[in-house]
């Protein structure tokens, strides 16, 4: 595919590369804290979060206005997605956190240099994930994704005590750092995935 | 839960729309409607449930449900069952169970057909609209008007394509979809609104052909769906085809007529089994003489031989099966189920602990077998106070409710069940949407260019949860051209992924430098074009009267045949009960239902078939008489009425 003149001369054409990712992930436009009538902040009071994205679901739903006009419903559900969006990303705490930090005026890049220690470290946990993965043994990805999970609780409960100092380079540097570590995480459970496919068929 | 006052509540069912929910199952359909407040089930001839089975006949006429269900054994071709399990599927994601379908499939990786009589080739969602034109009919014969809108439902798990064609289907029948509903989250809404549920639930569907697993919080009228996973292709069917697998030796080598009698078979055992500690499994092959290409290997003990009608020899196999026997056919299918389980609740973020109830649906969890395994796997005892086929259709009637305007404390807030993204250059998949988030919702992401002076973009549109595009379903591609020549890493493009109340997809890509936009509503590989469905839509509308009545006229066809059967047994085995006159009036009313049978005129057949049924009164009566002496003298009850039964 890609990237050849096709015989009937069209220009060439290719698959996307991996390019800037936004710090907000969602569509929507507005203040996602404002969206659940929160102050901006990283400490969140997860129930009331709940409480309070239920009960603007109710007036925001497509539900609600069913029987309307066209432009109604198409402004219903832009809505919606904004409200939806806005609650998946306050409820997570690394997009919360990144959400803070580029409207502190901080982004992150995705070439961002990593602490070389930790780099040498993931490297090496990398290459014994992918031995394990390829030997299919599973009780060793399980065992490497249980120290990563616990690596990924520790540089959360670090985060709050860094926000409420305001220091925004250290939150930079864990949040570089949460990536490497949630990337890993993926790949464990693609890891384990691919062992419950093997009895049944591939799920997509 | 509002109560409103009685005549306010008649006033507003007035001018209120008339809505549907409709549960389009593997095994059986039924429909639904919301009445004073309170779902329904609309009934019918044989109660609510609609086998989903439609029978093609050689004069082109089309028959759905039960009276479709008694022509699989002599036209196995031409009636399809189980058809949810080819809709928006392609040829190679059927490989599987082609070899046990009693049909013919033909077709390629983007859409299969099904042939039927007379040499007609018909599509997953044709089938489809047929069970749901047969649904439309029975509600509107029962709500006396034209049905101004449905809620389908759809498995959780279902795909884009899949919900694409049962949309389709749903157009296709003339139903103004209002909403697809996912099947676990239109139960859990009729359990807690029926109950008053509150909390956090487990929802275990197990249908004919598909496994959802949701997990659900319910307060105060909102539905949050915080997890779901599954299966689309797993359910009792494949229960049947395993039973049958284990105790017919090499049934894949037999002749599709005996494959579908293996599985018909397997599964009245394993219903059987649902009451009973054991059952007997019997099946008749094929005579090896005229077949002389299939062996039989007969296992010492479970073979016996009789004799077919015919005369000639014919081998029977016969085994008993017990409980503890369907439980161990059934483990590797539940272990399937386990793990769907195991990794929903870990989805949600939950231990089983913190579940405040498990809820059982779909057919499949009325075997005991499946009870007791989902019982062990939640440490729990699973609810199923609400009758597990029919609570999905009872949900989905209250969705229509809401839709149409009625009750307005119901609020779903369904997810999106597998992740969806695009192929980056090397065949890796980027995600944009993860499973599991609520929607409706979107994400936008930008991508560069990977080559110098690459002129464009292909956006490969991808659903799954598996790391390669090779590995997941494709839904779509488009290319966006105009890129001006730059160095690789400059073009620029932005893409967004809008996906819908029902959880349908809309992706739209837009280059940066020059501000040129591409989109696409996302009509997947796997389904039918929209000019497909307009032309299907346009032929049905041509030849719906003529549908009508061909299907008016197979229907009473089957009825007269049935009838006509019976009445000859009947004068056969009970001649001296029969006087001159009698025997003379049904023998001159059979002939003329016959003739009526070769015309085209349905409402004939029917008037043949009641001038018969007047014609063999007397002689009904005098069979019911002596029953019922029969009966005074002794003669057990059973015998009595298997010699008055027709």
């Amino acid at each position: 595919m890609a990237n050849q003149f096709s015989s009937n001369g069209a220009p060439p054409t290719g698959g996307p590369a991996p390019g800037a990712r936004s710090p907000v992930r969602g569509t929507a436009g507005d203040d996602p804290f404002s969206l659940l009538g929160l102050a901006p902040a990283y400490d969140v009071d997860l129930a009331a979060l709940e409480r309070a994205f239920f009960e603007r679901s109710k007036q925001v739903h497509p539900d609600r206005v069913a029987g309307a006009p066209a432009a109604e419903r198409v402004a219903q559900l832009s809505r919606a997605r904004a409200l939806n969006d806005a609650y998946q990303l306050i409820k997570r705490p690394v997009a919360r956190a990144e959400y803070l930090l580029a409207r502190a005026g901080v982004t992150i890049g995705d070439n961002e240099r990593l602490d070389p220690t930790f780099l040498m470290e993931i490297l090496e946990l990398r290459e014994e994930l992918a031995e394990a993965r390829a030997a299919g043994a599973t009780e060793l990805v399980a065992t490497l994704q249980g120290a990563m999970q616990a690596r990924r609780i520790q540089a959360l409960e670090a985060l709050p005590p860094l926000f409420a100092a305001g220091d925004l380079a250290a939150i930079k540097d864990r949040l570089i750092l949460l990536r490497y570590v949630n990337r890993y995480l993926e790949e464990c459970d693609a890891a384990l995935d691919e062992d419950r496919d093997e009895d049944g068929r591939p799920r997509c | 839960m509002q109560i409103a006052e009685p005549g306010e509540s008649k006033a507003k069912e007035a001018c209120k729309l008339r809505v549907v929910g409709i549960d389009l199952g593997t095994t059986n359909s039924l429909v639904a409607h919301v009445a004073d407040a309170t779902p329904e089930v609309i009934g019918g001839d044989g109660g609510p449930l609609v086998p989903s089975v439609v029978h093609y006949a050689a004069d082109g006429g089309v028959i759905v449900g039960r009276p479709a269900q008694a022509r699989a054994i002599d036209a196995p071709h031409d009636t399809l069952a189980s058809v949810k399990r080819l809709i928006g599927r392609g040829a190679k994601d059927l490989a599987g169970v082609r070899a046990m379908l009693p049909y013919e499939l033909v077709g390629d990786d983007r859409a299969i057909r099904i042939r039927v009589a007379p040499g007609r080739l018909v599509s997953p969602v044709e089938v489809s609209a047929e069970i749901l034109r047969e649904l439309k009919a029975r509600a509107e014969a029962a709500l006396g008007g034209p049905v101004e809108g449905a809620v389908i439902t759809v498995p959780a798990y279902f795909d884009d394509a899949q919900r694409q064609a049962t949309r389709d289907a749903g157009r296709l029948a003339g139903l103004e979809v209002m909403r697809l509903v996912a099947e676990p989250t239109a139960a859990a809404v009729a359990y807690g609104l029926d109950r008053g549920q509150v909390g956090t639930y487990a929802v275990f569907d197990l249908g004919g052909g598909t496994f959802d697993v949701s997990i659900l919080k319910l307060v105060d009228g909102v539905f949050e769906v915080k997890a779901t996973g599954g299966d689309s292709a797993l359910g009792g069917d494949d229960l049947d085809r395993l039973i049958a697998m284990k105790l017919v030796p090499a049934v894949g080598e037999l002749d599709r007529a005996t494959v579908g009698a293996a599985v018909a078979e397997a599964r009245r055992v394993k219903e059987a089994l649902t009451g009973d500690a054991e059952a007997v499994y019997r099946l008749a092959l094929p005579c090896p003489e005229t077949e002389p290409g299939v062996v039989h290997k007969s296992q010492p003990g479970a073979t016996t031989c009789s004799w077919c009608a015919g005369g000639a020899p014919r081998s029977v196999i016969e085994h008993r099966v017990t409980r503890d026997d369907l439980v161990r056919i059934a483990q590797p299918l539940l272990e399937r189920c386990g793990k769907a389980c195991r990794r929903v609740l870990k989805d949600a973020e939950l231990t089983k602990d913190a579940l405040d109830g498990v809820i059982l649906v779909g057919g499949s969890t009325r075997s005991p077998v499946v009870r007791d395994y989902v019982a062990k796997l939640f440490e729990r005892e699973p609810l199923r106070d609400l009758d597990p086929e029919q609570v999905v259709a009872l949900g989905a009637a209250v969705q229509a409710d809401v839709l149409a305007g009625g009750r307005q404390d119901v609020t779903l807030l369904d997810v999106v069940p597998l992740s969806l993204g695009i192929e980056m250059m090397g065949g890796v998949v980027e995600k944009l949407i993860h499973r599991n988030t609520t929607i409706p919702t979107g994400a936008t992401q930008t991508f560069t260019t990977y080559a110098d002076n690459q002129t464009g973009f292909d956006i490969h549109v991808l659903q799954g949860e598996r790391e390669t595009a090779d590995t997941c379903r494709s839904l779509a591609r488009f290319v966006l051209r105009g890129v001006p020549p730059m160095v690789a890493g400059m073009g620029r493009v932005e893409i967004t992924f809008l996906i819908d109340a029902d959880g349908l997809l809309k992706v739209m890509a837009k280059e940066l430098t020059t501000g040129k936009e591409a989109s696409i509503e996302v009509k997947p590989s796997y389904g039918l074009s929209d000019e497909e469905v307009e032309q299907m839509l346009i032929d049905s509308f041509e030849h719906a009267e003529d549908d009508l009545a061909r299907r008016n006229l197979a229907i009473e066809r089957v009825e007269a045949e049935r009838i006509l059967a019976a009445t000859r047994t009947a004068f056969a085995g009970d001649a001296a009960l029969l006087d001159d006159d009698v025997r003379a009036a049904g023998e001159a009313a059979m002939r003329e239902l016959e003739a009526a049978m070769a015309g085209s005129d349905h409402l004939a057949v029917r008037a043949r078939i009641e001038a018969l049924d007047v014609a063999t009164k007397p002689f009904a009566q005098r069979r019911m008489n002596r029953a019922v002496a029969a009966q005074l003298h002794g003669v057990s009850l059973d015998d009595a009425a298997r010699k008055v039964g027709a």
